[in-house]
C-alpha cells in the first residue's frame, strides 16, 4: 500500500514538474513575442546581436553543414534510386526522393545539427550567466536581457533553421535531377513537373512552419533550461543535459506530428 | 551585506556580485547602457564609453573581455559602467574583494579624483578594514 502511495506521489511530481516546465515555456515564448512586436525592442544593439546569431548559427557553418547535406543526400537518393529500379518503380524515385528527404528528412537532421552545435552552447551560455549573475548585474543597468539576450537567439535560431534547411532542400533537389537524369537537360521538364505537384501551398506552408518550430525549438528550450539552473557551479552540466535531452523529444515530437498531419 | 544588495533603484553599484558580461569587451559592457537606457547609437554610445575609459585612465582595457582583465581594469570597467549609468549615488560594495591586486583605497582615490560625477561616492566595507583609508 506504501509502495502504491509512493508511486502514484512520484508520478504525480513528475507530471507537475512537466506541467511546470510546459508552462514556463509557453509563458516566456508569450513574452518574447510581445516584445517582438514592440518597435522599442528593435534598436541596433539588438539587431547586431540577431546577426551574430545568425552568423554563429547558421554561416559559420555553412560549408560544413552543405557538405554533410550533400553526402547525406547523395546516399539516400542512390539507396532510393536502386530500389525503385528493383522493384520496377523507377517512374516513381524523383517524387519518393523529394518526399522523403526534402520535405522529412534534411529539415529533421538541420534541426538535429543546429541543435547539437547552436542549442548545446545556448544553453551553457545562459545556465553559466545565471549562475554568475550576468542576469541580475544587466537589469541592475536596466539593460533588459529578455530583449538583449534571449529573443536574439529565438529570431537568429528560426531564420537560421529555416535557411539551412531551405539550402539543403535545394541541394538534395539538384543531386536527385543528376543521379536520375544525370548531365542532361531532357529530364527537366518531367523533373519540375514532379516539383510543382508536390509543393503545393499547403506542403509549402507547412514545412516553413516545421522548420521554424524546429528552430524555436533548438533555441527556446535550450534558454528556457537555462534560466532554471540553479545558482550552483556543478549544476550547469545537469541544466545542459536536461535541455538537450527535452530538445531531443520536442523536435521528435514536431517530426511526428507533422508526419501524422501529412500522411495520417 | 543584505542591505548593500537592497539599495533603491537610483543607486549605481560596483559589487562582486555584479559582474561584467563575459563574452563582451569592456567597451561593449559600458557602451550597452546608453543604447538601452537612452537610445543612443551604436557609435555614439561606443564613442561615450572610450571617452570614460579615457578619463579615468585605461584606454587600453577596451578591447578586453573579462577573462583577460586584471582585477583592477575588471574593477575600472564595473566603475565606468556605473558611472555612465548617471545616478546620484554610487556605491562600492565590498572593494577589497574585486581589487586584490593593488593598494585599493589609493587606487579608488586616484580614480575618484580623475572621474566627473556629481553625485557621490560610498564605499562600504569591512570595519576592520577602517584602518587602510587612514592615509
Amino acid at each position: 500500500m506504501n509502495f502504491l502511495a509512493t508511486s502514484i506521489e512520484s508520478l504525480g511530481a513528475k507530471v507537475v514538474g512537466w506541467f511546470t516546465v510546459g508552462y514556463g515555456m509557453f509563458a516566456f515564448l508569450v513574452q518574447a513575442s510581445l516584445l517582438l512586436l514592440e518597435p522599442a525592442t528593435w534598436n541596433r544593439a539588438t539587431f547586431d546581436v540577431v546577426v551574430k546569431q545568425v552568423y554563429f548559427t547558421a554561416v559559420q557553418i555553412l560549408h560544413v553543414f552543405l557538405g554533410y547535406a550533400l553526402v547525406i543526400s547523395w546516399l539516400i537518393i542512390s539507396i532510393i534510386l536502386s530500389t525503385a529500379r528493383d522493384f520496377g518503380l523507377t517512374e516513381f524515385a524523383s517524387e519518393m526522393t523529394i518526399r522523403v528527404l526534402v520535405l522529412e528528412l534534411l529539415p529533421f537532421l538541420t534541426a538535429l545539427f543546429v541543435a547539437l552545435r547552436s542549442g548545446s552552447a545556448i544553453n551553457t551560455e545562459v545556465a553559466l550567466m545565471q549562475v554568475n549573475n550576468e542576469l541580475d548585474a544587466l537589469a541592475h543597468c536596466k539593460v533588459p536581457p529578455m530583449q538583449f539576450e534571449f529573443l536574439p537567439r529565438l529570431v537568429g535560431g528560426v531564420v537560421s533553421v529555416v535557411t539551412l534547411a531551405g539550402l539543403a532542400g535545394l541541394l538534395a533537389l539538384l543531386m536527385g535531377y543528376l543521379a536520375i537524369y544525370g548531365m542532361n537537360a531532357a529530364g527537366f521538364e518531367p523533373y519540375t513537373q514532379t516539383i510543382a505537384k508536390i509543393f503545393d501551398f499547403k506542403i509549402v506552408a507547412g514545412l516553413v512552419v516545421k522548420c521554424a518550430l524546429f528552430g524555436l525549438a533548438v533555441t527556446l528550450i535550450p534558454v528556457t533550461a537555462g534560466l532554471e539552473t540553479p545558482k550552483k557551479l556543478f549544476m550547469v552540466p545537469v541544466s545542459v543535459l536536461r535541455g538537450m535531452m527535452r530538445v531531443f523529444f520536442a523536435i521528435v515530437a514536431i517530426e511526428v506530428v507533422s508526419l501524422a498531419l501529412k500522411y495520417i | 551585506m543584505a542591505a548593500v544588495a537592497a539599495l533603491p533603484d537610483e543607486v549605481a553599484r560596483v559589487a562582486l556580485d555584479l559582474p561584467l558580461r563575459a563574452n563582451l569587451s569592456a567597451l561593449d559592457n559600458i557602451a550597452l547602457i546608453p543604447i538601452y537606457q537612452r537610445h543612443f547609437r551604436v557609435g555614439e554610445s561606443n564613442q561615450q564609453a572610450q571617452q570614460l575609459l579615457d578619463h579615468l585612465g585605461h584606454a587600453d582595457i577596451a578591447p578586453l573581455r573579462d577573462p583577460d582583465m586584471t582585477p583592477a581594469q575588471r574593477f575600472v570597467t564595473k566603475l565606468a559602467r556605473a558611472l555612465i549609468l548617471k545616478r546620484p549615488r554610487l556605491v562600492i560594495d565590498r572593494p577589497g574583494a574585486m581589487l586584490y591586486d593593488v593598494p585599493y583605497p589609493t587606487f579608488i582615490r586616484q580614480l575618484a579624483a580623475r572621474a566627473e560625477m556629481t553625485g557621490t561616492w560610498e564605499i562600504f566595507d569591512f570595519s576592520w578594514n577602517q584602518a587602510l583609508y587612514k592615509e
